[in-house]
């Protein structure tokens, strides 16, 4: 046969299977998808955690008269694990996909449970409320990016509320009536996880391929590291924030 | 130890601008604000535009020492303005503005903007621009919107529905008590309306800046306007910026009006509102009752 | 927190006296100032921009005649002293450098070289022009609030000689029961003119007041009617909210503000001015008015010795000054200002009864036989009669001011005032000799004033915390009759001046 039409139909051929790839990798992709796992620790000693004066509320001392409640900017575990960091993709994906669980945002005993609540670009989240005493929602962020800043009520018995973000952007929360209750929307694209107690986290739901994964914490900032998933498999992304 | 009262003061003098920094989050360039010369506006049967030749004239005289060259607030006087006593100046870039007729969370409509030109922000620096015709006014309208982005990729919010005022009677006030309870607006406002409040001191606003809940009692008229329609609608569209919730998801619009005339009743100008007040011997709520 | 907010608005007081003698108006170019109400200590306080207030300051525009009606107060609840910061002291002061070149004529001795120069051995007219720099005067503003709804001002200004006297104090009552339909002010004070003279920009002698304002027709008694002048007395003022519909009713005495009960005791006058504004759409504002000045002043004075008693003006005759006003806008850039008058005084003052006799500093009389003719005016006393062919001086006068304001950084203003005696106070029938010397029946042109006033006046910066203006001027003034006697003909000859200027204007 003629080296050229060879040449010619091999590179067809290679051309076919790549296209065909990648157009039934997205069904492939679900049976095999990887993941990200790690933890994230603090090196250093952990900053002392501000008790808090709920005496502006009566209501907020009763609720909490059988703890002692504590400002929430870092937790950190016994083994020196960092709760409350959002780990996601922020570089490699083409096509994230995004989640449309619903997600709950509670205002309980007079702060926000939980304190960081991740969730992709356009997904409904519901604030509900637990207390007895009247809070308000009020997010705050920068305009800017396309969210635009909401306050409502909720005072007792009151109905959720159920919104979403246009945007990435970490984005504070704050309740005007209580100053110390702050948390966190943690808005981003593609599969995330936040850490536990213990700063372990698992990201599910990744599609093979090489990635940037960033963690978030609302006071160390971020950190970036690159891993690779293989289908099915698991990377490993372990993060350390130095404490100030 | 004695201090010095001069000393405290030249310290805090030095130190206080640094502690309210005229922060603003928008840092839009002067092309990108030029690029939407081609705003309106439409209140009524009239247009306004950004680019009617006259009105940016109009901004220079009036509004630029304390809005800014880019509408960002920062005009040259606007680092002397003291919050809470004297807001800063609004940043326009931002597109969030307290008075509207819009849920929270959505832009005003150009009536909203017209209005609040007309009427002024009462504490505060800026005063009631009527001293201008209808006319400069839209052109008005359409310059400030010019400003931010929002006005060309959003559309205002879906104007609130108020249904008509129902008679004021005894019971009405009453129930707007009950409300007045169940919101819990006495922990910024106080239960005498007297912005003293347990959550009122601590009060700071988007940016971070101390505020201060409106007094009902001495006098003053609330930012907003001081009709009945007003107060209806301040509360049910938040005042967005501000500590000031939206009460829509949780105010039916009957129970809305019921609370406009309790609030009536604070006020210091005389009412029907607050002459039934008296008759009824109405106390103000209890905080700790559940 | 110490640091408040400041207010940037300076007032620039400029006094003007127009002293008159018998014989023919002798103008004397004495500290010729404008009052200018521009305050860096509004700005500083309020924070707003000077331009916000002023056209270019200290010309007030709508936004600023809103102010000054609401008791300088923005009506937002933060208008009281307690809200300022405790260092902030409401004063601004306003002072003018200038090089001005004035030229007018003069009869002048001429030595003939003969015989040794005696006093009117030989004179002719001649035109004089005399340059050189010179100083205003100074004013010092204070005012604003006493406390929501009580205004203040006090104002006191000096000459170029530092000698000073207080040009305004006032303490005004705002939006009593709160309406502002009700305001009363009380002191010595600017009359309600829709075209403030006290806050025109005009620096030279002639162009620093509007004389419309002012004129007097030769040989007039009556030192009041003047408009320009700051006045003693209350005033009511009603106004609606946007300040679109604006009324004021005054009761002054008639003294020309001056004090102690000098002169024009007994004798009041009343005040009342009326303007609406009009929405023009694109083109703003305009406003259209009238007013009337109506009111007695003495013609005579009790004496002791020969000598009148201060205070003691009695013999009171009436006068009116009544005309439009208007304030037309084309756009912000250029607007045109109208006042028009028609004013009448009382035969007796045509015939210069009212002046008080000129006393030395014992209080004796300079003067022994009072006549018109020899500066010494008459004092009327009971008994005496009118000569024949005396008769009520009347007259028209018009002033336009056409502003082309570039920016509020720079304007350029044209001004121009007439003033057309329509019936001679001697008319005929009338034998005697009168203020230019001549005899019978004035002609009837006499007294009459073309003036031209052109300026241009630059902000090299605007801030709300001071001011300073750059100006030139050129005045060009005509009066028929009121130049220097002619030795050859002994009557009056016609005034034609002119003053360049180039100065500073100074506001802290």
């Amino acid at each position: 046969m003629n080296t050229r039409s060879n040449l010619a139909a091999v590179l067809m051929v290679a051309f076919l299977v790549c296209c065909g790839a990648l157009i039934l990798g997205q069904k492939v992709n679900a049976a095999s998808e990887g993941k990200i796992t790690g933890t994230v620790k603090l090196d250093g000693a952990a900053p002392h955690m501000k008790g808090i004066d709920m005496s502006k509320d009566p209501y907020c001392v009763k609720v909490n008269a059988n703890n002692t409640p504590k400002m929430e900017n870092v937790i950190v575990g016994s083994g020196g694990g960092l709760g409350n960091v959002v780990l996601y993709i922020s570089e490699g994906l083409s096509n994230p996909t995004e989640s449309t669980a619903v997600q709950v945002f509670d205002q309980k005993n007079c702060q926000y449970t939980p304190h960081v609540l991740a969730m992709n670009v356009g997904q409904t989240f519901k604030v509900t409320t637990s207390d007895q005493t009247a809070h308000n929602i009020h997010p705050n962020p920068n305009p800017m990016t396309g969210n635009i800043p909401w306050n409502q009520s909720q005072p007792p018995g009151a109905p959720p509320v159920e919104k979403s973000w246009k945007a990435p952007e970490f984005i504070e929360v704050k309740c005007n009536i209580h100053p110390w209750m702050h948390g966190w929307f943690a808005v981003v694209k593609g599969p995330y996880a936040t850490t536990d107690d213990n700063g372990n986290y698992t990201i599910n739901n990744v599609p093979p391929g090489n990635y940037t994964v960033t963690a978030w914490q609302e006071v160390y900032g971020t950190q970036n590291q690159k891993v690779t998933v293989a289908a099915g498999g698991s990377a490993k992304a372990d993060f350390t924030f130095k404490a100030k | 130890m004695r201090t010095n009262l001069l000393e405290w003061s030249l310290c805090l003098g030095v130190v206080a601008p640094l502690l309210f920094p005229s922060a603003s989050l928008a840092q839009l360039t002067k092309e990108d604000i030029n690029s939407r010369l081609n705003m309106e506006s439409h209140i009524g049967t009239r247009t306004g535009q950004a680019n009617s030749g006259t009105v940016k004239y109009d901004y220079v005289r009036y509004c630029v020492g304390c809005h800014g060259d880019l509408g960002d607030g920062n005009g040259e006087v606007a680092q002397w303005l003291d919050p809470p006593m004297w807001p800063k100046p609004r940043d326009f870039q931002l597109g969030i503005f307290k008075c509207r007729s819009t849920p929270t969370g959505t832009l005003p409509t150009d009536e909203d903007l017209f209005d609040t030109l007309a009427r002024g922000l009462d504490r505060s620096a800026m005063p009631q621009w009527n001293v201008f015709t209808n006319d400069q006014r839209v052109d008005l309208v359409a310059w400030v919107k010019h400003f931010s982005p929002r006005f060309v990729s959003e559309k205002p919010g879906t104007p609130i529905q108020i249904p008509p005022e129902p008679e004021v009677t005894a019971e009405r006030i009453k129930s707007g008590r009950e409300v007045f309870a169940r919101v819990q607006c006495w922990k910024c406002h106080g239960v005498t309306g007297q912005a003293n409040g347990p959550s009122a001191s601590t009060l700071q606003d988007d940016l971070g800046r101390p505020i201060e809940p409106f007094n009902f009692t001495n006098g003053s008229r609330p930012k907003c306007g001081a009709s009945d329609q007003d107060i209806y609608r301040t509360f049910m569209t938040g005042m967005d910026g501000t500590p000031m919730p939206s009460f829509a998801d949780n105010i039916k619009p009957d129970e809305a009006w019921d609370l406009v005339f309790y609030l009536r009743t604070f006020m210091r100008q005389p009412s029907k509102e607050k002459d039934i007040a008296k008759q009824l011997g109405l106390k103000p709520v209890n905080p700790n009752s559940p | 927190m110490l640091i408040g907010t400041r207010m940037c608005a300076r007032r620039f007081a400029y006094v003007q006296s127009f002293a008159t003698a018998a014989l023919g108006l002798i103008i004397s170019f004495v500290s010729v100032t404008p009052s200018a109400n521009a305050l860096p200590a509004f700005a500083r306080k309020y924070g707003l921009r000077c331009s916000a207030c002023h056209e270019t300051w200290p010309i007030l525009n709508n936004f600023g005649l809103k102010f000054r009606d609401n008791g300088y107060q923005l009506m937002n609840d933060r208008d009281a002293p307690i809200w300022q910061n405790p260092s902030y002291w409401p004063v601004t002061f306003r002072i003018t450098p200038i090089w001005h070149r004035v030229s007018n004529l003069n009869e002048v001795d001429t030595y003939n070289g003969v015989t040794t120069a005696q006093p009117f051995g030989a004179s002719a007219i001649q035109r004089i022009t005399s340059s050189g720099f010179d100083l205003s005067g100074l004013d010092f503003h204070t005012g604003g609030t006493l406390e929501k709804n009580i205004s203040f001002y006090v104002l006191p200004s000096s000459d170029p000689t530092a000698a000073f006297h207080f040009e305004t104090v006032m303490g005004r009552f705002d939006n009593i029961f709160g309406t502002p339909w009700l305001n009363i002010k009380m002191g010595r004070f600017e009359l309600n003119n829709l075209l403030s003279e006290k806050r025109m920009v005009g620096l030279t002698g002639e162009g620093g007041i509007y004389q419309t304002y002012h004129f007097i027709p030769l040989g007039d008694g009556n030192i009041f009617g003047q408009m320009g002048d700051n006045q003693l007395g209350l005033e009511y003022l009603g106004h609606s909210v946007d300040d679109r519909t604006r009324v004021s009713a005054s009761l002054l005495s008639s003294s020309d503000g001056n004090v102690n009960l000098i002169m024009g005791a007994n004798s009041y006058s009343g005040f009342f001015t009326f303007d609406q504004g009009f929405d023009a759409g694109k083109l703003g504002v305009q406003r259209l008015g009238a007013y009337a000045f109506l009111g007695d002043a003495a013609t005579y004075y009790k004496t002791t010795g020969g000598v009148p008693i201060p205070g003691s003006g009695i013999g009171n005759k009436s006068f009116y000054r009544v005309g439009f006003t208007g304030q037309i806008y084309f756009g912000p850039h250029f607007d045109i200002n109208l006042v028009t008058q028609h004013g009448e005084d009382n035969a007796w003052f045509g015939q210069g009864y009212g002046n008080a006799i000129a006393t030395n500093g014992n209080g004796a009389a300079t003067c022994t036989t009072p006549t018109v003719l020899n500066g010494c005016p008459p004092n009327n006393v009971p008994g005496t009669v009118l000569p024949l062919g005396a008769r009520a001086p009347v007259w028209n006068g018009y002033t336009v001011e056409a502003r082309y304001v570039y920016s509020p950084q720079l304007i350029f203003l044209f001004h121009y005032d007439g003033e057309r005696m329509s019936q001679q106070a001697n008319g005929p029938g009338f034998t005697g000799t009168g203020p230019t010397g001549i005899v019978g029946q004035a002609p009837s042109d006499l007294g009459n004033i073309n003036n031209y006033d052109f300026i241009a006046r630059y902000n090299p910066f605007m801030s709300s915390r001071a001011g300073m203006a750059l100006q030139a001027e050129y005045t060009w003034f005509h009066q028929i009759g009121t130049g220097p006697v002619s030795p050859v003909t002994l009557l009056g000859t016609n005034q034609n001046s002119n003053e360049l200027l180039l100065g500073l204007d100074i506001d802290f």
